[in-house]
């Protein structure tokens, strides 16, 4: 009994296991010089972790009475924050070195947010479910303002963990009134007592819509996202990419598991609710990035309207929505790598710059980098014929044959609203004003590998998607069943 | 399918492999490179011939090969009349372009990166016009957008391409999205992506309710392709390119996809009258329009693209009849104008390569210099005039034809004479393009002397003045293609016969009107053009600029209303939302009607609830003060304690009370060293909407109670009631609740407990190194201390309660389990009796007196908690799972052990430690403000009285 509970949650063990051992180490040992290695051990291990799980998980396993869940869907949600998680991490070891960031803290909380939101996929109760978001959360709110020294950087962490908690109040408030109208924390029971023949009952009901308003803050939906664009400013450039990142998988991937494992048998209460959302944060999304100047507040206002459309493969309410809603993600993912490492090795004179118009006339110095940017803007423009299209295609399809038709075009408007200021960044670097302070042109290897990596991926991808729809598709049916 | 089908394949395949050749040879010299460009589409066009008997025969080929079948996406290409005259139009206008650029571009251009761009362009050309799924359609028509940036971008040193580049992207780019969503709409209605399904669909889409959006969906990707207006502006901008793009993307291809789409799509989409009053209306203004900004144009590329506006237009209206006799009509003209406007680009290129200008009015006479180019130029410029023996006459004529007989809503003049004056600016612009630049005497004073180019730059504008001529003189030989091309729009099997002569018609007499009125026009051009050039008109740039900053300046508004960074309006927005989303799902359920009636209101309870909504509405408005604020809390808590004793629910009670005095007691210390008022910052109006979205928010919250409360509802405690006794051991549901069926809770909670504790403690640290720490030392606290700090009779009353406190600790803690109590109010207790002590005799006096450090009973108590838990894993339950026997001890009577008293020691030390560890803090922080440390119990020993009094 408890070791069969114990084997299924053995990779968070370990790596929580692992994350309290070097806490330990750091604070009675070297502290901040074994930074380094610590952030590439972290990583290695996160890579070590994903293969695992990607290879040797099967079928569906629940530990702890249904508390936590092992299926495809957590695999597959896993292992894309395993990865990119491990990514943002090599990517930011160089950054925060060269600004005297990179505390042996770092690494470490990165891990324990990455705990947090394997155990955000995996939740099976209304428990574990605040269990993984508030380690995740946590974990966020201190790194998001790491540069102690910068009021920027405490100023978006504080204003990160105010409305954090204001959010995790409304959960709460929301899980209690599911908790008392099912008698039952484990999804499980609340699907039952959800399913029966009057509807759904109203303190079940407001308590979903409460529960779907603080899972929609940490996706950073419209209108619970204003925080994103001020904590992805102030925060140091390698946390706003993991912000961007893994986070985002892991929120999507618990909204989906409460939206189908707890309330799946009422999908068209909930499907109207998240389709305004997703529209909302669609068009906000669109429209505010127009009037951004720096590149960072770009991307958070990118991330709202991408997140628009992952909410949009949800709103679908079926298993074609899952599966699109993942591919959406793991594009997204792949997509945003590449473009922070980009925005991380934007610098003049070694210091960071965030300026768009700064990338005036990239491409004559940089060409191969500037190729790269142009592809990853196209790609999260949603333009064809590169990946990004298709995880666009996807939701598209998903909420059109769900009957939301007027969704998907909406969707499309606001894809055209949206492409506008990708393609500002690319006009910037092939026709814009050659500045006198020019970026420097040098990238540091790992960065540079990571954006061509990730340009790659987006026009190899498209031959087909690297597979990713099978399985995405195995755990969408898992989910949704 | 067919044997062509592999064929079809390499045919869409080659340039995009061929692109990798120019990159490659472009070190083997300049004519190499150019060959190796030519040898793709040589190929490709090879390849084509050898299909075309079979397509001009009436088969259609095709070739699939499953891509993303989930979505609907597989890479399948067909090929039929349609794509045959495109396809051919493209590859063939490709090689001339090949050819004529290795002329044009100068030795400092880089080649190679020249034509693999071409050839990027000329495969995503090619793919549209061969694409059978339409979801590839679109990766093939975005591809163009892309590579056709590439190739306007090319000079990158001129300011104009800029412009130029970033106007074709955002109006094209923009277009080819929105098409996206209507291509969608089509697919699904028809159920199937490939276009082959879709063209045989075309009565299912027309009546369903989704045809208008499609329609205006593909329709905005067409017109901003293929720059209708009022998407007319990005073309003439994208001129300055070098001249082979121009001539190749605004003549033949790029701009012609939008014609193609709407002719692909001409089964399924016209034939109603959104589809005439739409395309044939803007075909026509776009017509005329283009036409008059052309004849006012100084640049010779900016004249022949405002042309190309125009014929755009003119196609799209001949599209936008929905007769098939205006197909064949459109169909026809776009070979037309392939041939003539092609050779009229390139003429204009060789004018500017050798004159180093583009400026009419200082171009003239060069017939006497350039005599080949004169030729060829004039060929082809009375062609697109129109004038006969040429093949743009035969075309207008068809148009003019159709145009005679088409009504505009009940009007049958409207589209005759807008015609006709299209026309008529059409011969006057062309005329002027042939008398400005060519005619008329030598000038002495041109920016480069001009002569005739070499052969290689001529011949491949005087193949196409060729094929203009022969077309016109004998159009039968364009029978063929024209039927085939014209059969696969209309999905029908149409015979047409071009001819040059048709007999006096309508059509004849408006093209002698056009004729002789162009001719009036060009006469009185240089009179005209003052006024042109006085009259105030719309500059399409400037007006796409001033939008561009409008909606960036709309954009900087929306989002300055939500993220002006005040995290005041952030939580006001936040609120509000959920507030909102709450009375969605409140509004939407359908409530029953309440089961329960209201209690009869108690006088207790009333003057109880009087007190609480007095207090809170007193500490809103009084919160500035921060004492004042402190004692309304006390009474807010203190009446909540005293509603839950009221309502039978002591637990509650007890730990409420415990928890509002220790955190009293501790905020009472803390506010010590603070400013006694908060600062001012919000205006009345702030306040005012915040009180609105308070209210909202509470009144919201309230009425959820209400709600719930007015109806009968199972809740869970029946449950917890039933096996509080059999599962946990306790009668004591409370308790039960917190160190059994919610154990889990309880062990998170006092870690987090502790780790607030130590939290404090460590911020303290971090704190009496900054600036709060100057703050507090720079500020005089002397006045606000009692003489008597530690006063005698506190001194006395807390000895003597401090035994009583901690046996009632003990006996709280003892009872938890079945009555009022437990571990976290026993911890409080005892916290309290304690706290009392440091009160009294002051910190150090206390300090000395402690046995345990703090941070260990912290640790302790968790540790014991988490051990509990991990104990029942020994017996193989879950974590937490409590056991409890009976023990008889003889001198007592039978008592009950359960492994949750243990766990509930754990959550007392913890409690304990947690807040002792808080006012340690706090007490740092008085004696870093300057608070004296005393030694002794009291500031005052009546046993040192004498000696005391000595020292004085």
């Amino acid at each position: 009994m408890i070791e069969a509970d114990l084997t299924i949650i053995m990779p968070e063990i370990l790596l929580a296991v692992f994350a309290m051992g070097a806490l330990l180490l750091g604070v009675y040992t070297t502290k901040d010089k074994m930074a380094p290695v610590l952030v590439w051990v972290t990583s290695a291990l996160f890579l070590a972790l994903a293969f695992w799980i990607g290879t040797t998980g099967s079928g569906s396993n629940a530990a702890f009475s249904g508390m936590f869940i092992d299926d495809a869907f957590s695999r597959f949600a896993k292992v894309a924050i395993l990865l990119s998680a491990a990514a943002i991490l090599v990517m930011s070891e160089g950054y925060m070195a060269r600004r005297d960031l990179l505390r042996f803290e770092f690494p470490i909380l990165i891990a324990l947010a990455v705990i947090g939101m394997m155990m955000m996929v995996s939740a099976g109760d209304l428990m574990a479910l605040y269990m993984g978001l508030e380690l995740q959360s946590l974990a966020l709110y201190v790194v998001a303002s790491l540069r102690r020294d910068s009021a920027k950087s405490t100023e978006a962490g504080l204003k990160y963990f105010v409305l954090g908690a204001l959010s995790s109040g409304l959960l709460l408030y929301g899980a209690s009134l599911v908790y008392g109208y099912s008698g039952t924390t484990l999804f499980s029971g609340i699907i039952e007592a959800a399913n029966n023949e009057d509807g759904i009952s109203i303190g079940l009901l407001i308590g979903l819509v409460l529960v779907i308003s603080g899972l929609a803050f940490k996706v950073s939906a419209v209108p619970f996202h204003m925080w994103t664009p001020d904590v992805y400013e102030g925060s140091p450039t390698p946390v706003t990419a993991f912000f961007a990142t893994a986070p985002k998988v892991a929120a999507m991937g618990l909204f989906a598991r409460v939206l189908h494992d707890a309330f799946g048998g009422v999908v068209s209460d909930w499907s109207q609710v998240i389709a305004f959302i997703s529209l909302l944060s669609m068009f906000l999304g669109a429209v505010a990035a127009m009037g951004q100047r720096d590149i960072k507040r770009l991307m958070a206002y990118s991330s709202i309207a991408h997140m628009g459309y992952a909410l949009m493969g949800l709103a679908a309410g079926t298993v074609l929505g899952v599966q699109a809603m993942l591919i959406y993600m793991a594009i997204y993912v792949t997509m945003n790598i590449g473009t922070f490492a980009f925005i991380l090795s934007m610098e003049r004179d070694g210091q960071p710059v965030t300026d768009i118009e700064s990338l005036g006339m990239y491409s004559k110095r940089a060409p191969g980098k500037a190729l790269a940017v142009l592809v990853l803007m196209f790609s999260l423009a949603g333009v064809p014929p590169l990946v990004g299209f298709f995880g666009k295609l996807y939701v598209l399809r998903a909420a059109y044959d769900a009957g939301l038709a007027w969704l998907a075009v909406a969707g499309v408007i606001a894809s055209v609203i949206g492409a506008f200021y990708y393609l500002r960044i690319v006009y910037f670097m092939y026709f814009g004003e050659d500045r006198e302070d020019a970026l420097d042109t040098g990238t540091p290897p790992v960065l540079y590998g990571f954006l061509m990596a990730s340009a790659i991926i987006m026009v190899v991808g498209v031959v087909n998607l690297f597979g990713i729809e099978g399985a995405a598709q195995a755990a969408a049916a898992v989910l949704v069943e | 399918m067919d044997d062509g089908g592999p064929l079809l394949f390499l045919i869409a395949l080659a340039p995009f492999i061929g692109a990798l050749l120019p990159g490659l040879m472009i070190r083997a010299g300049r004519t190499v490179c150019a060959i190796s460009t030519a040898v793709p589409t040589v190929i490709a066009l090879t390849m084509l011939m050898v299909l075309a008997p079979a397509v001009l025969r009436g088969e259609v080929i095709q070739a699939e090969v499953d891509w993303l079948p989930q979505l609907g996406l597989s890479a399948s290409f067909f090929l039929d009349g349609l794509g045959l005259l495109f396809a051919s139009m493209i590859l063939g206008v490709g090689l001339l372009i090949t050819l004529y650029a290795r002329f044009y571009l100068s030795g400092e251009d880089p080649m190679g990166q020249f034509y693999t761009y071409l050839l990027l362009f000329q495969g995503a050309m090619l793919g549209i016009v061969i694409s059978d799924n339409i979801l590839l359609l679109l990766v093939f028509w975005e591809l163009t957008s892309l590579s056709s940036f590439l190739l306007i971008g090319y000079w990158k040193h001129l300011p104009e391409g800029r412009q130029g580049a970033r106007m074709a992207l955002a109006v094209t780019g923009a277009g080819g999205l929105a098409m996206i969503g209507g291509m969608l709409i089509l697919g699904n209605i028809a159920g199937s992506y490939n276009l082959t399904d879709i063209l045989q669909a075309g009565d299912a889409i027309r009546s369903s309710e989704w045809y208008l959006p499609a329609l205006i969906l593909i329709l905005l990707g067409a017109f901003t392709k293929s720059a209708q207006f009022p998407f007319h502006f990005w073309l003439p901008h994208a001129m300055a390119a070098p001249t082979p793009v121009s001539a190749y993307l605004h003549s033949a291809t790029m701009v012609k996809a939008g014609v193609f789409l709407m002719a692909r799509m001409w089964p399924v989409l016209s034939g109603t009258d959104a589809w005439f009053y739409i395309v044939a209306t803007t075909g026509l203004v776009t017509m005329v329009l283009g036409a008059l900004i052309a004849l006012f144009k100084d640049d010779l590329k900016a004249l022949l693209a405002f042309s190309t506006v125009s014929h755009l237009g003119l196609l799209t209206m001949l599209l936008g009849f929905g007769t098939q006799a205006a197909a064949v009509a459109a169909v026809f003209h776009i070979i037309n104008h392939l041939t003539f406007k092609a050779a009229l680009f390139m003429t204009a290129g060789i004018v500017d390569h050798e004159t180093h200008t583009r400026d009419i009015k200082r171009l003239g006479g060069l017939r006497h210099l350039m005599p080949i180019t004169f030729l060829i130029g004039t060929v082809a410029a009375l062609s697109m005039a129109g004038i006969p023996l040429f093949n743009g006459f035969l075309s207008k004529e068809m148009m003019l034809e159709e145009a005679s007989h088409t009504d505009w809503f009940s009007s049958p003049y409207a589209v005759p004479v807008m015609a006709t004056i299209g026309a008529l600016l059409s011969v006057a612009y062309s005329f002027r393009f042939v008398s400005h630049v060519f005619l008329g005497p030598v000038r002495d004073d041109y920016p480069h002397k001009p002569h005739d180019p070499p052969f290689g730059m001529w011949a491949a504008p005087a193949l196409l003045v060729v094929l203009v001529i022969v077309i016109g003189v004998a159009p039968f030989l364009a029978e063929g293609i024209v039927t085939a091309a014209a059969s696969a729009v209309t999905g029908a099997d149409l015979h047409p016969h071009l001819k040059i002569w048709h007999g006096v018609t309508p059509a004849l007499w408006m093209s002698v009107i056009a004729v002789v009125g162009g001719a009036v026009l060009l006469a009185l051009h240089g009179p005209l053009d003052k006024i042109w050039a006085a009259a105030p008109r719309p500059e399409a740039k400037a007006i796409f600029d001033r939008l561009m900053a409008a909606i960036v300046a709309l954009s900087r508004g929306i989002t300055e209303i939500g993220h002006n960074g005040a995290i005041s309006r952030y939580l006001a927005i936040f609120t509000a939302a959920s507030v909102g989303l709450g009375w969605v799902a409140y509004a939407s359920s359908g409530l029953s009607a309440p089961t329960r009636g209201l209690l009869p209101v108690e006088p207790v309870i009333a003057v109880g609830w009087i007190m609480l909504v007095v207090a809170t509405v007193s500490v809103v408005v009084m919160h500035h003060h921060r004492f004042r604020a402190l004692v309304l809390l006390g009474i807010i808590g203190l009446s909540i304690s005293a509603g839950f004793a009221y309502l039978s629910a002591p637990d509650l009670a007890l730990t409420q009370i415990s928890v509002e005095t220790v955190t009293i007691m501790l905020l009472l210390l803390a506010l010590h060293f603070m400013p006694k008022l908060t600062p001012r910052e919000s205006p009345t109006g702030l306040k005012f909407r915040d009180a609105v979205i308070a209210l909202g928010a509470g009144g919201g919250v309230g009425a959820l109670a209400y709600a719930f409360m007015m109806r009968d509802i199972e809740t869970i405690s029946d449950y917890h009631v039933a096996n509080s006794y059999e599962g946990g051991g306790g009668t004591n549901v409370v308790n039960v609740i917190l160190v059994d069926f919610r154990g889990y809770d309880t062990f998170g909670e006092i870690i987090v407990l502790g780790i607030a504790g130590l939290v404090i403690y460590a911020l303290m640290h971090a704190l009496l190194d900054g600036p709060a720490a100057r703050r507090l030392k720079n500020t005089d606290f002397s006045q606000d201390r009692s003489r008597d700090r530690h006063p005698l009779m506190m001194v006395v009353v807390t000895r003597v309660l401090m035994p009583i406190a901690l046996v009632v600790g003990l006996y709280i803690f003892l009872r938890g389990h079945n009555e009022p109590g437990g571990g976290f109010v026993a911890g409080l207790v005892v916290a309290i009796a304690l706290l009392m002590q440091y009160m009294a005799s002051g910190f150090a006096w206390t300090q000395e007196r402690k046995r345990i450090e703090y941070h260990t009973m912290i640790g302790l108590g968790v540790v014991i908690a988490g051990l509990t838990g991990v104990g029942s894993w020994l017996s193989g339950s879950p974590f937490l799972t409590s056991a409890y026997t009976y023990v008889h001890l003889p001198p007592i009577e039978e008592f009950e052990l359960a492994t949750a008293m243990l766990f509930d020691l754990g959550v007392f030390l913890t409690v304990l430690g947690a807040v002792m560890l808080m006012l340690y803090s706090l007490s740092r922080i008085a004696r870093f403000a300057g608070a004296t440390v005393n030694e002794g119990p009291m500031d005052y020993d009546p046993g040192l009285k004498d000696e005391q009094e000595a020292e004085r």
